[in-house]
C-alpha cells in the first residue's frame, strides 16, 4: 500500500462505503473503491489485481466528490493500481492498449496522421491562423483530439471558430503541432510515461509562442491543463469555451439573430462540473439565445450521471457492456427525453456520438437531438450558413 | 531454446507517401517508419513460448535509425537481447536480397528458431520467411496462428489456416523458420516508461554486414494507383435509397 501514491490517504478511509455507493458501475464491480482499499489494507493486492473493477471505471468522479476524507480515488487510488497494471504489461484491454499506442506514435488516439490535424480548417467558412513558433495570439485555441479529428465534432469547431470570428477574437491555433492533452486516454488510465511524454511537448509548444488565454472545447483537456500541468510545475491560464462565452455574454446577446423556440436540457460533463466545479457558464451561455426554455434533469450539476466514456473508457466500451448490460448513455438520454426536452445540450465533444449511439438504441430518434452548447450559440448568431 | 524475431521497419502508410524525384523510389524526408504489423504478431508469439518454455528471444530489428525504437519496445515487452540490422530503406523490400543479407547474422546466433510476419508492408518479392529458410537451409512453414513446441525441443507442432476456414495442424522439425499471422493471444503493452527504461539500458548488437549482390525485383517506376470507375452514391431519402438498392441488386441477379 505504501507503493501507491494515495498510500497516505488510503489509511483515513473510514470504510463508510460513500465511493461505492455513488458509483454509478459500483454494482457491477466486484471491488468496490470501499472494498478496493479495504483489500490492500488487508495485504490481498493479488486479488485486487485479479479483478476487470479496475477497468470498469469511468473516472466520472462521483466517488471522489462524495468521500468524506478526501481520498483522492478516482486520481489517485484508481489511476496507481492502473499504472502498476501497466507497468507489469498485463491486463491491459487491448482497445484501450491501442489506444494508447497510437497516441504515443501520432499524438492522437485515432492513429490519424498528425500532419492532418487541422485539414478541417480549409471547410470552416472563415480565416483560422496557425500560430507558428514564434508568432503571438490573445487566444490560443487548443482544438482537442476529437474537435480536429472526429466528422462529427469538427462541425463544433467550425461553429466555434466563426463565433470566435464575430466576436472579433484575436485567436489561433496550434496546428499541426497540436498533440494530445493527454488527460483522456493517460493520466487517469494510468499511462503516466505517456502523460510526461505529452505534457513536455505541448509545454515546448507552448512555450514558443505568446498568448494571453489558452481556449479548449474538451472538458479533459481543460482537467489536464487546469490540474495536472499545473501540479508539473506548469500553470496554463485556460478557459472553456463555455466560460469564455459565459464572460462575453452581453455581446453574445446583442449579436444574436435567431430565435430557437425550443425545449433544452443540459448533460453536466463530469470533468467540467465535479472534477472543476463548472456549473454555471455552459447555463449562462444556453440562456443567451432567445427563445430557448433550459429545462433540468433530476440528476443535474454535482448530482450528473456520467456518460461513460471518460478517463479512457470511450475505448473500453465492449468490455464495459460485457460486464455492465446498461450502457449509462443510453440510461443518460432516456432521463433527458423524460423532461420533455428536444435537445440535449452538451459541452464534451465525446458526449456527440455517445449520445447520438444512444439516441439510435433508445429509440428516440427524431424526439432527441444531442448539440453542442457552441454549435447552439452559432445558430442563434445565425452563423451556421453553409455547414 | 534461443529464438529471433525479425522486426522489419516499414513506412508508416498513415502519412501520406511521396514519390521521389527519381520516379522509383518513396521520397525519404517524408517518411517515418513502423515495425511491420505480422513481424508484431511474430514478437508476442516468441514471448508466449518463452513464457511456456526455457527460452531466451533475440528481437533482430531491420533498418535504419529507427529500429532502435523498435528494439526499445522489444525489450520492454520482453525480448532479452537486441540486435541492430541496418540496412537502407531501397534495399529492405527485396526479399531475395534481404534473405541473402540477414542470414549470416542470424546463423551466427544459432537459434532454434526464427520468428517472421508472413508478409511485410513493403515487400516486392514473396515472403521473406520462405526465401530466409533457403539461405540457412532450415524447413519452412507459413501463415501461422499457434507455435507449441515440444518438451525436447527438436520439434514443434504449428497451426496453419488455409483459405475456406480450414485448419492445418502440422509438425517441422527445428530448427526451423515461422511465418505468423497472428499471434494467439491479443498484442501485450508495453508503457512508454518502460520503453524508454529500456532505451536506456539495453545493449545493441550490432550487425553490418556487406550488402549482397542478389537482385530478386528491379523497379523500373513508381506510381499513385489510378482512380478507376467512380463510385454512383445514392441520392435521397431513406426510402428512395432503399428502393434503389433493391433494383440494383435485383437488376444484377444478387437477390
Ligand atoms: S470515478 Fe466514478 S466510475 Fe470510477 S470508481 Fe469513482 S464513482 Fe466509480
Ligand atoms: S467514501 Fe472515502 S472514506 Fe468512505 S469508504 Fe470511500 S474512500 Fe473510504
Amino acid at each position: 500500500m505504501g507503493k501507491l501514491p494515495s498510500g497516505e490517504k488510503i489509511l483515513s478511509c473510514i470504510q463508510c462505503g460513500m465511493c461505492s455507493g455513488s458509483c454509478p458501475l459500483g454494482y457491477a464491480m466486484d471491488y468496490t473503491p470501499r472494498r478496493m482499499i479495504s483489500a490492500l489494507r488487508a495485504g490481498r493486492i493479488e486479488d485486487l489485481y485479479r479483478s476487470d473493477a479496475i477497468w470498469l471505471c469511468v473516472s466520472c468522479f462521483n466517488c471522489t466528490f462524495r468521500c468524506p476524507v478526501g481520498v483522492q480515488i478516482t486520481d489517485r487510488l484508481i489511476a496507481g493500481l492502473r499504472v502498476d497494471l501497466l507497468s507489469r504489461g498485463v491486463g491491459v484491454p487491448s482497445e484501450l492498449a491501442t489506444a494508447f499506442e497510437r497516441t504515443a506514435r501520432y499524438g492522437n488516439p485515432f492513429g490519424e496522421s498528425p500532419k492532418k490535424r487541422d485539414a478541417w480548417t480549409k471547410d470552416a467558412g472563415v480565416d483560422i491562423r496557425v500560430v507558428r513558433d514564434g508568432d503571438s495570439a490573445e487566444v490560443l485555441w487548443w482544438v482537442g483530439c476529437f474537435g480536429s479529428y472526429n466528422k462529427r465534432n469538427q462541425k463544433d469547431s467550425v461553429a466555434l471558430a466563426r463565433i470566435l470570428t464575430a466576436l472579433d477574437v484575436d485567436f489561433g491555433i496550434l496546428g499541426s503541432d497540436e498533440r494530445c492533452s493527454g488527460d483522456l486516454p493517460c493520466s487517469s488510465q494510468g499511462e503516466e510515461g505517456l502523460f510526461y511524454e505529452l505534457h513536455q511537448k505541448n509545454m515546448q509548444e507552448f512555450a514558443k509562442r505568446k498568448f494571453k488565454t489558452v481556449l479548449v472545447g474538451d472538458p479533459h483537456a481543460y482537467n489536464a491543463f487546469n490540474k495536472e500541468y499545473p501540479r508539473l510545475g506548469t500553470p496554463l491560464p485556460v478557459r472553456h469555451h463555455t466560460q469564455f462565452l459565459a464572460d462575453r455574454a452581453p455581446e453574445l446577446r446583442r449579436q444574436m439573430r435567431k430565435e430557437i423556440r425550443m425545449k433544452v436540457t443540459y448533460h453536466d460533463a463530469c470533468c467540467l462540473g465535479r472534477r472543476n466545479g463548472e456549473y454555471e457558464a455552459p447555463r449562462i451561455v444556453l440562456e443567451t439565445i432567445p427563445g430557448m426554455k433550459l429545462l433540468e434533469m433530476p440528476r443535474n450539476r454535482e448530482n450528473a450521471l456520467c456518460c461513460g466514456g471518460g478517463g479512457g473508457a470511450n475505448w473500453l466500451d465492449s468490455f464495459i457492456w460485457q460486464r455492465t448490460r446498461v450502457p449509462l448513455p443510453m440510461q443518460r438520454v432516456q432521463e433527458a427525453a423524460k423532461t420533455g426536452a428536444e435537445i440535449l445540450a452538451v459541452s464534451c465533444p465525446l458526449e456527440i456520438p455517445r449520445f447520438e449511439d444512444a439516441v439510435k438504441s433508445a429509440g428516440l430518434e427524431g424526439r432527441l437531438k444531442v448539440l453542442d452548447v457552441s454549435h447552439m450559440v452559432a445558430d442563434g448568431m445565425g452563423l451556421l450558413g453553409g455547414t | 531454446m534461443k529464438i529471433a524475431v525479425i522486426l522489419r521497419q516499414v513506412p508508416d502508410v498513415v502519412q501520406e507517401l511521396v514519390i521521389a524525384a527519381d520516379g522509383r523510389s518513396l521520397a525519404k524526408d517524408e517518411l517515418t517508419y513502423i515495425t511491420n504489423e505480422g513481424d508484431e504478431h511474430a514478437l508476442e508469439e516468441a514471448l508466449i513460448l518463452k513464457s511456456r518454455h526455457a527460452a531466451t528471444v533475440t528481437a533482430v530489428s531491420v533498418g535504419g535509425d529507427e529500429a532502435r525504437d523498435a528494439l526499445a519496445t522489444a525489450v520492454a515487452k520482453g525480448a532479452d537481447e537486441a540486435l541492430l540490422v541496418s540496412i537502407p530503406l531501397e534495399r529492405r523490400g527485396d526479399n531475395h536480397g534481404l534473405a541473402a543479407y540477414l542470414a549470416p547474422a542470424i546463423t551466427s546466433g544459432g537459434y532454434d528458431l526464427v520468428l517472421t510476419g508472413v508478409w511485410a508492408a513493403d515487400q516486392l518479392d514473396a515472403g521473406l520467411a520462405g526465401l530466409l529458410a533457403v539461405q540457412l537451409s532450415f524447413p519452412y512453414v507459413g501463415g501461422l496462428t499457434a507455435v507449441a513446441v515440444e518438451p525436447a525441443g527438436n520439434r514443434a507442432t504449428v497451426h496453419k489456416e488455409f483459405p475456406g476456414g480450414r485448419l492445418g495442424v502440422m509438425e517441422v522439425s527445428l530448427p526451423a523458420v515461422l511465418g505468423i499471422q497472428s499471434a494467439e493471444q491479443p498484442l501485450r503493452y508495453a508503457s512508454v516508461s518502460k520503453i524508454s527504461q529500456a532505451k536506456r539500458t539495453m545493449q545493441v548488437k550490432e550487425f553490418r554486414g556487406s550488402l549482397p549482390n542478389v537482385e530478386g525485383v528491379h523497379v523500373s517506376r513508381l506510381t499513385k494507383p489510378e482512380a478507376s470507375a467512380k463510385a454512383d452514391m445514392l441520392q435521397g431519402d431513406a426510402s428512395r435509397v432503399a428502393e434503389t438498392l433493391v433494383r440494383i441488386l435485383r437488376e444484377r441477379g444478387l437477390v
